[in-house]
């Protein structure tokens, strides 16, 4: 069923980055909401750049009225957030710009948001970009792909269908 | 089936920290643990359904619970409400 998704070698779907950056290790995360997996297993991104696209082809679920954060559902099911820095809900919305809402169909690669590092980092905060699957329990496996300077759409998360 | 209303006290609404937090401790349950907001109805374990519900602060929500451990469920989720939102 899912074939068309088939890349590279075994059962595994790959997200893309959703921004230029550094990817590392959910546990180094400094927020335990993130580095113990409670909102799911995925990956996390030190931006260079504060521009955030689709990891996957599929529907925005919800842009958070902070923009701080955005999730989406791919088309074969997989529940995705980004959320961009720690404890950036607190921002209200400062810094970033939208570039979609709920119900839009968006490709891998398409601008989510942007977001002005500086000045969140200015503002006190962490960066740092959690990308997670939401509905990790629906898979036999989902990772990081960490440890390396990545591009929009570089995989960063395979998942292995169960 | 036993349910409760509660009214959102926490300035940042059910957000995506406190949404996790909730989601965790509505696992723990044997019983099916709903939230209801404005008409919309989601399971609260379900982390991006409950995301995209955008409880806000000062908005009401009724909690669902049922199953075979409801009794506990329900005190469970109003103590984790009153102490966390």
């Amino acid at each position: 069923m899912f074939n068309f998704f088939k890349k590279k070698q075994d059962n595994a779907f790959y997200l893309g980055a959703p921004v230029k950056g550094k990817a590392v290790d959910l546990k180094e995360v400094n927020d335990p909401t993130f580095s113990t997996g409670m909102l799911g297993q995925g990956v996390a991104i030190i931006p260079s750049e504060g521009k955030i696209y689709a990891p996957a082809d599929g529907e925005i679920a919800m842009v958070f009225d902070t923009l701080h954060a955005v999730s989406m559902t791919a088309d074969n099911g997989v529940e995705i957030l980004v959320h961009i820095g720690l404890d950036t809900v607190e921002l209200k919305g400062k810094g970033f710009e939208g570039h979609v809402k709920a119900g839009d169909k968006v490709k891998k690669g398409d601008l989510l948001l942007t977001v002005d590092l500086d000045a969140v980092k200015e503002a006190g905060y962490d960066t740092i970009t959690p990308m997670l699957v939401c509905n990790t329990d629906d898979y036999a496996a989902v990772e990081g792909i960490f440890g390396k300077d990545v591009m929009p759409k570089d995989d960063v998360v395979s998942i292995k269908m169960k | 089936m036993k349910s409760f209303e509660y009214t959102v006290k926490d300035e940042l609404g059910i957000h995506a920290r406190p949404a996790g937090m909730l989601a965790k401790e509505a696992k723990k349950y044997e019983s099916k643990i709903t939230i209801t907001k404005e008409g919309k109805t989601v399971d609260v374990t379900k982390l991006m359904m409950l995301m995209s519900l955008a409880v806000k602060c000062g908005q009401t929500v009724e909690i669902q619970v049922e199953g075979s451990d409801e009794e506990v469920a329900f005190e469970g989720m109003k103590a984790f409400f009153e102490a966390n939102l």
